[in-house]
């Protein structure tokens, strides 16, 4: 085990390198199958503190045709209590020491966060392996659960923001695609016909060590952590890998997709399409990097001008999502007043059209690489951000040696390149509108809802 | 964009100048004192010490009564630096309510020596080297903050310290940013829980500013003069009613010697900074608001008005409050989500200057009735006050505080954040020792005071009640 003084040098360094291009981040880390898992631990300053995040292939993309609520609701049932344990024993064991342990469904994994102190570590890697391999399953846990993801669906279908990422994904991505999510109505209709076996079957098939990465970052014992992992997941078999689409969604040509919600004072709004790009395609960062240029923070184009000049919107941004695992999806999303929407969506475009057009300029490529890096200096500061960072690029298929390298591929971006990823893969006419709020299949503000349309 | 965020798990609610997605993550997960102790106090020229409590160092500039909290962390070599302005939407009245809010968004518009014409704003300034950063406006306080590498810390101190006195304010930019400030109110008015907080806050005052939204009126944003702004900040924008905090890899010396080679040439405000001395009445009743709006799921809240933040009763508020709410061993958890009774339930304070607001929270289950969901809550509140809470509940409190306290040292910005909500509230030195606090409150302390302050009597009580979309039927 290093030293605190020798992890702090290093940690310095290896920052102070990011900027500059020198490798040494990956050294703070080590990674190995352990019980079958993808083990990735890593070293920070910060002491007695550490930071668990982790991801198996469970997620709601992984629903058989039977019941699409499924996956989302095994991964509810697993801190309701495992064979041994009831969930308020574990939950007593988890707050006696002031640690917190939780997952979440997403649309291609299970994630997984934890923080606890380091002297806790074995008694939280303990617990989430009983809960990730033994889940106790029972009928009145399951009925709590399907009534709160019931009630967490009723909420979304009022929330405008939601609504519009929903219509957004269904738009773009195909039937089959992984990144295409089941819509609201179907979920609900799903959960309340869920019942306990599906779960159990889904909880059988899908979840195991073969296709985990478990990252633990911070004041890492890394022989202890590695001596419990061992043990306590010991014998877990199966798992099944991440859906790998054999062919990229392509653009649908242009459509305006009209959510109607009654009684909402702001209009949320998307634009955008499938990239068919993912994250290690040789485009990819091309594209994100001039995305920056269009939509990224003040200095943005869009913030710059359709906020900050004109004053039509409280937020404006342009970014490329979805795209670690299959491939992505490119998109501005902004929310405007009913009377101020077209208003808004031709400034955007005219915005729009301009940059896929002309490209970025060199000046402007410059200032944004150089922030990029700034910002990677920044979100690496804290155990969580860099723990999040480890696991994203992970899931990219990259090894630790991402945080020496990254610095290097944005800083070797040309403008030739960038320019030729937009024009490339960017389409601003085929893309997608999606009006989520109160207004009326015309894009008008509507005092009634109409139903959804699609023009 | 308006956020609950926490101050050792009691509630502040603020609004943000941009939305969080165009500056990146901004989450207070990390709360607590700095990773080492600052350097030891010093004899810095221009400066007075103050004291120094938990690692952070106090001095003030002698020039013109700026307050400077040092906390060092060498853990990764960032810094964030942060000033907040002792002024919130508590000092505005009828015909300004948002004006704080709305000149926090024009402090973004340039000054005098930092602006866009000239290729060095804050926003291209900060952008360019990759900060973090944002400004955010609560009841009692304005800040305005950025992670930086510690090689940049000097560019932004300059900016920043420039619009302290030399801020551009015109009326073009307040026209085309009423709009984008409107724009944030309709956001806020698009969630009916929020309408709901905003009324049931405007019932539970009377007479205090604190009545009125942080956001203000849509009719004050929308109409507020630019000469009203230009009052606001001339009274209030002034060294002697600011705090900086710097957190992070820094030299202390060096950090004051910037300060004072930016900051030092502003004189104290030329009038003393108005006092608030208006006090609400003791409420004589209960008062109840209801909301209706279309959705799905309703909420009950119930508030009550508790002592200011800094009062020695809080920390005996904030065990009873993880005591109903922390966690599934909770009672609220146990009697109500657990009973298919909410999907949520919550209890927790927003910390003020003046009289704070406890506010018990449900969001209903499926099915659930407002007036069962009610009971269920005050149930659970008459049970603390006729039977007291458990030893074992107290010190499980007890020890997520002694964890939290390690937990909070991963992040510069999240320290400074929290340092900041305590300088509004009044006092930062409760940064340090609320925690401590927190360790001494007994079983018969949090009895005390659920009997002192949760009185239905004094409270007042919010239902959401969702009407159908058109077509649907009721619920």
């Amino acid at each position: 085990m290093i030293s605190q003084r020798l992890r702090y040098l290093a940690l310095t360094a290896c920052l102070a390198a990011a900027s500059n291009g020198w490798a040494s981040m990956a050294e703070n880390g080590r990674r190995s199958q352990t019980a079958g898992i993808d083990l990735i631990t890593y070293q920070t300053g910060v002491r007695q503190v550490v930071i668990i995040v982790g991801a198996l292939p469970a997620g709601d993309a992984m629903a058989g045709s039977d019941n699409v609520a499924i996956p989302t609701l095994t991964g509810m049932m697993l801190d309701r209590g495992t064979k041994t344990l009831d969930k308020f024993a574990i939950a007593k064991q988890l707050d006696d020491v002031g640690a917190e342990m939780s997952f979440s469904v997403g649309q291609q994994s299970l994630e997984i966060h934890a923080r606890c102190l380091r002297k806790d570590l074995p008694l939280v890697l303990r617990l989430m392996a009983a809960e990730l391999r033994e889940p106790a399953m029972q009928a009145s846990e399951f009925a709590k659960a399907r009534q709160k993801f019931i009630g967490t669906l009723q909420e979304s279908m009022h929330n405008t923001d939601e609504r519009a990422r929903e219509a957004f994904a269904r738009a773009i991505f195909p039937q089959g695609h992984p990144n295409r999510p089941h819509s609201l109505e179907e979920l609900l209709s799903a959960a309340k016909s869920a019942t306990l076996e599906q779960a159990q079957k889904f909880h059988a098939h899908y979840y195991g060590p073969a296709h985990m990465t478990l990252v633990l970052a911070g004041d890492v014992p890394v022989a202890e952590a590695q001596a419990s992992i061992a043990k306590d997941f010991a014998g877990w078999s199966g798992g099944q890998n991440y859906i790998y689409p054999a062919k990229p969604a392509t653009s649908q040509g242009p459509s305006t997709i009209v959510v109607p919600i009654k009684d909402k004072p702001s209009v949320s709004v998307i634009l955008g399409q499938s990239t068919g790009l993912r994250y290690r395609d040789p485009d990819a960062l091309s594209l994100r990097v001039g995305t920056a240029v269009l939509g990224r923070g003040f200095t943005g184009r869009l913030m710059r001008i359709v906020r900050d000049k004109e004053g039509l919107t409280y937020n404006i941004d342009a970014e490329v999502t979805e795209d670690s695992i299959a491939d992505g999806a490119w998109d501005i999303s902004a929310s405007f007043n009913p009377s101020l929407l077209d208003q808004g969506l031709a400034s955007t475009r005219r915005l729009l059209d301009a940059w896929w057009q002309d490209g970025v300029t060199d000046e402007e490529l410059a200032l944004r690489k150089q922030g990029i890096l700034g910002t990677y200096l920044v979100s690496l500061a804290t155990t969580r951000g860099i723990a999040s960072a480890i696991l994203t690029n992970v899931q990219r298929g990259y090894d630790l040696d991402w945080l020496d390298a990254y610095p290097h591929m944005i800083q070797a971006l040309t403008r030739d390149q960038v320019n030729k990823a937009i024009h490339t893969h960017i389409d601003p006419h085929s893309m997608v509108l999606i009006e989520a709020g109160s207004v009326s299949a015309g894009g008008k503000p509507a005092e009634e809802s109409a139903p959804a349309a699609q023009h | 964009m308006q956020e609950h965020v926490t101050v050792r798990g009691s509630w502040r609610v603020w609004l943000c100048a941009a939305a969080a997605g165009a500056f990146g993550a901004l989450g207070a997960s990390a709360q607590g004192t700095p990773g080492q102790a600052a350097a030891p106090p010093m004899t810095v020229a221009g400066y007075s010490y103050v004291k120094s409590l938990g690692g952070i160092d106090e001095y003030r500039l002698d020039a013109n009564g700026l307050t400077v909290l040092l906390a060092a962390d060498h853990s990764a070599p960032v810094v964030t630096f942060q000033v907040t302005y002792r002024v919130g939407s508590r000092n505005e009245v009828t015909g300004t309510t948002g004006a704080t809010h709305i000149l926090e968004h024009l402090m973004f518009k340039g000054s005098e020596n930092f602006n866009d014409p000239k290729g060095n704003s804050i926003k291209q300034y900060l952008e360019r080297v990759g900060g973090q950063y944002n400004a955010t406006t609560s009841v009692d306080r304005t800040h305005y903050f950025a992670t930086v590498g510690r090689d940049d810390l000097e560019g932004y101190v300059a900016v920043e310290a420039d619009r302290m006195r030399h801020l551009w304010l015109r009326e073009a930019d307040r026209k085309s940013e009423m709009t984008v400030v409107r724009n944030e109110y309709e956001r806020g008015k698009n969630d009916p829980n929020s309408v709901l907080f905003e009324e049931v806050t405007a019932a539970a005052y009377m007479a205090h500013p604190y009545s009125h939204p942080v956001i203000g009126w849509k009719s004050d944003i929308e109409h507020v003069p630019i000469a009203k702004l230009h009052e606001f900040y001339d009274t209030f924008y002034w060294p002697n009613n600011a705090t900086i905090s710097v957190v992070g890899d820094i030299d202390a010396a060096a950090v004051l010697g910037l300060i004072r080679k930016y900051y030092g040439a502003f004189t104290r405000s030329p009038q003393p900074i108005p006092e608030i001395y208006t006090e609400e009445p003791e409420q004589s009743g209960p008062r109840r608001v209801i909301v209706r709006r279309p959705g799905e799921l309703g909420t009950v809240v119930i508030a009550h008005k508790v002592p200011n933040g800094r009062d020695a009763d809080q920390p005996a508020l904030e065990m009873l409050d993880d005591i109903l709410s922390s966690g599934k061993n909770s009672r609220l958890y146990r009697a109500l989500v657990d009973q298919g009774l909410a999907l949520e339930a919550e209890a927790g304070t927003e910390l003020h200057r003046d009289l704070s607001l406890h506010l018990v929270y449900a969001t209903m289950a499926p099915g659930a009735t407002h007036a069962g969901v009610e009971q269920a809550l005050l149930a659970e509140i008459a049970k603390i006050k006729s039977d007291g809470v458990t030893a074992e509940e107290v010190e499980r409190v007890r020890r997520q505080y002694a964890a939290a306290e390690a937990f909070k040292r991963d992040g510069t910005m999240a320290v400074a954040r929290e340092i900041n909500e305590w300088v509004g509230i009044g006092d930062w030195t409760s940064y340090v020792t609320f925690p401590q606090q927190i360790d001494g409150v007994t079983a018969a302390d949090v009895q005390r005071v659920a009997r002192q302050y949760l009185n239905e009597e004094q409270g007042t009580t919010g239902w959401f009640v969702p009407t159908p979309q058109s077509g649907e039927k009721g619920s």
